[in-house]
């Protein structure tokens, strides 16, 4: 053999080496073809902490014991790619089998036909129906809800005592309430009153107040006059020192519950998820009440509604239909999953499921609950928001902060919002 | 190489002396031929891996961004042909993409020259061999390498804070600091000076470029009696116009894809107000949370032509002031 033809020999072994190592590398998400001993292999796409992939782990464990014939691989990223990595497998057909999907971008995925209709693949008579239906998309179920959260005020009552303040009385209080409320526990010097947020739940509960939708169908359901006066709220915080101004406010607002004022023991009030309770509790090792949302004057409602934390939901393209039902099944009605899980996708909604689990929870999400419990006669059902409700909060983000730098007028941020909004849940 | 001994007798070793003349000659072209041929063979398949990466990884994904930057394309759904929509809506319809190129634009312009007028001090105060030249010269190469990371950005953010650092060190003068990177009038400014601070890519360049000049030059000019300022003007500045147009080439080019600083010190929305929506981190946003890939891949080639006209401009105006030594 002469050298010419044993180079190239050789360099075509390493570049087939190459190759197939890359190959290997590549292989990760695709559907799986039994693998070892005739199991069969699905992937299950979620995003979250390191807390929530260890828990997820496990669970996945628990189901691998129970049904021995499937592999769930997890496919784990962070909050920040979860969405681009989702959206590039589905586009070059490479979707997971099972994925967590958050309402906002249901009806991107189940409109652009991405996700299976779960209606028979899974048991759901023993979660709750109208969480449930929260899922349904023109009557299909698309995905179910991974468990419950409910946006509510927080309030530190250590705080409002060092600023000699009585808890309000929450089955009535206004939004003039909250705020002068806020104004003089700032006067006090003992903490910051309250930390405002442009959080679409909060605007959707507002709205909600003065009797109109924020969404209804592919509109925006509010009027301008809606906006303005909640706008109103923030501005009139930010004047009378109730609040950090807005750059110290914006500041707040691009961290998590852990650099809040709330969190950092530097605030009395703050709107949040009830699933951040525990990280607010802990970060300031301070016990904090749930309260009430403050209402608009003259509102019948509260407004106030639970939102699926998450959904599980499985890909339109999957091959294994029948082992994702399986392994949602079990995540949603497993007291086994929900043992392990605990509230870490919110509260559980299956009913058997939340008994059995029930003391096991950390005592800031029993005060969920028992809120919850309190005040579920008042909440109003939700739907899933249409197509392009992913953008919604960058959006409204957009227009308020507008408003609060003083950079356009409540009438041209409105007016704005309004188009914006539209544009893109219409298109 | 003991393959190479092997290899020698490639020649035939022993042409049949009966044989005269011609057969011998055919075969020994032959040979070469297929000698030659053997060498062009091994050499496509080293560069083997090369051009299935360019295909692959370069040319097919360029082509396949400039189809899709005709259609209305969501990712989850089958592109869809629209024309120049994309293009039009861009111009004449999408306020944020132009706020975004006059961001990007006011971005450029400013933070290009101060950077490169930051790198060229410095460089100048380097020369004077010093002791220790090059620790010095790393340590301000440091933030070079630093300044794209994301870590940096969220020191930035940190520093820049309400109660970050600069505000900290304002307040010992009695003054009371804005929230640098969360008011729409200064958080620009602080990327701009981010990107200020990473000066020492160029620096090097311009540290290499002046010890290319002669010293002899300074010599007769000191002769001559001109002062440092002079010298500097004179002599330095011409010389080293071909290194400041290599580095303006560069940086403008750079900078105009600038994207990890907004996205992080932004938290990933170009806010507040829009004021620091990098071009890049609108293309981003476009595509990856809108879904909307096909003006996002539209986006993107507006922006590899502003920067080829950019690149264009620059070369046509660098013969008015870039001066090369071996010509006129």
């Amino acid at each position: 053999m002469n050298l010419s033809s044993r180079k190239t020999m050789t360099v075509a072994a390493l570049s087939a080496a190459l190759l197939t190592a890359a190959a290997c590398g590549g292989d990760s998400g695709g559907a799986g073809d039994g693998g070892d001993g005739g199991k069969v292999k699905i992937t299950f796409a979620y995003w979250g902490s390191d807390a929530r992939q260890k828990l997820t782990e496990q669970a996945i464990q628990k189901f691998e014991e129970k049904s021995p014939t499937i592999d769930v691989e997890g496919d784990f990223s962070n909050w920040d790619s979860y969405y681009e990595k989702l959206a590039t497998k589905v586009a070059a057909n490479d979707a997971p089998d099972v994925l967590s999907i958050e309402i906002r971008g249901l009806s991107e995925y189940a409109g652009r036909g991405a996700l299976m209709d779960l209606g028979g693949k899974l048991p759901t008579a023993d979660l709750d129906q109208q969480v449930l239906s929260s899922g349904q998309i023109e009557g299909k179920q698309y995905a179910v809800p991974t468990g419950v959260n409910a946006f509510s005020m927080l309030a530190n009552p250590a705080a409002l005592e060092k600023a000699k303040k009585e808890l309000p009385d929450d089955t009535s209080w206004t939004w003039d309430q909250w705020v002068t409320l806020a104004q003089e526990i700032s006067a006090t010097g003992a903490a910051t009153g309250a930390e405002y947020n442009f959080n679409p739940a909060w605007l959707q509960i507002y709205a909600a107040q003065r009797g109109e939708k924020f969404y209804d169908g592919t509109k925006i359901g509010m009027s301008a006059d809606t906006i303005k006066s909640w706008w109103a709220i923030h501005q009139k915080l930010i004047e009378t020192k109730g609040s950090p101004d807005a750059a110290k406010s914006e500041e707040i607002g691009d961290t998590g519950p852990e650099q809040s004022l709330l969190g950092t023991n530097a605030g009395a009030m703050g709107m949040w998820w009830s699933n951040q309770l525990n990280a607010l509790t802990k970060s300031s090792g301070q016990d904090m009440t749930l309260l009430r949302m403050p209402k608009a004057e003259g509102a019948t409602t509260s407004g106030m509604f639970l939102q699926p934390a998450m959904f599980y939901a499985a890909s339109a393209k999957t091959e294994r239909a029948a082992e994702a039902g399986k392994f949602i099944d079990f995540l949603v009605n497993d007291p086994d999953a929900a043992g392990i899980l605990l509230s870490d996708r919110g509260l559980p909604t299956n009913a058997k499921v939340l008994a059995a689990v029930k003391d096991k929870l950390p005592p800031a999400d029993q005060k969920t609950l028992e809120f919850i419990d309190e005040v579920k006669s008042e909440l109003s059902p939700i739907e899933a928001p249409p197509k392009g409700a992913l953008e919604m909060e960058d959006i409204l983000e957009r227009a308020s902060e507008e408003v609060v730098f003083g950079r356009a007028t409540p009438d041209e941020a409105a007016a704005k919002f309004l188009q914006e909004a539209n544009a893109a849940i219409a298109g | 190489m003991s393959e190479s001994i092997s290899v020698t007798p490639e020649r035939p070793p022993s042409a049949p002396p009966a044989a005269p003349g011609p057969p011998g000659r055919r075969r020994r072209t032959r040979n070469v031929n297929v000698h030659r041929r053997r060498e062009a063979r091994t050499a496509y398949v080293f560069l083997a891996p090369w051009f299935i990466g360019l295909f692959l990884v370069t040319v097919g994904p360029i082509l396949a961004s400039l189809y899709l930057s005709f259609t209305d394309y969501s990712l989850l759904e089958e592109a869809e042909w629209v024309g120049w929509d994309n293009y039009r809506e861009m111009f004449f319809e999408d306020t944020r993409f132009i706020q975004s190129l006059k961001v990007t634009t006011i971005y450029v312009v400013v933070s290009v020259p101060l950077q490169l007028a930051f790198a060229l001090a410095l460089a100048l105060a380097l020369d004077r061999g010093l002791r220790g030249l090059s620790f010095y010269r790393s340590i301000y190469y440091l933030p070079s390498l630093l300044g794209g990371s994301v870590a940096i950005a969220i020191l930035w953010r940190k520093i820049f804070g309400t109660d970050g650092l600069v505000n900290a060190l304002l307040s010992i003068f009695g003054i009371q600091g804005p929230g640098w990177v969360s008011d729409p009038d200064t958080a620009l400014g602080t990327l701009i000076l981010l990107h200020v601070w990473t000066f020492g890519a160029p620096m090097v360049i311009f540290l290499a470029g002046l010890r290319q000049i002669p010293q002899s030059y300074y010599e007769a000019a000191a002769v001559d009696g001109a002062s440092k300022l002079r010298q500097f003007r004179s002599i330095t500045l011409p010389l080293l116009t071909p290194i400041i147009f290599f580095n303006l080439v560069l940086e403008v080019i750079k900078s105009f894809q600038s994207f990890t600083q907004s996205f992080i010190v932004s938290g990933g929305s170009g806010g507040p107000v829009d004021s620091t929506l990098f071009y890049t981190l609108y293309l981003y946003l476009k595509g990856f949370k809108s879904y909307e890939m096909g003006y996002a891949a539209a986006m993107a080639w507006v922006l590899l032509l502003i920067i080829a006209g950019l690149t264009g401009v620059n070369f046509l105006a660098s013969k008015y002031w870039v001066f090369y030594g071996d010509s006129k």
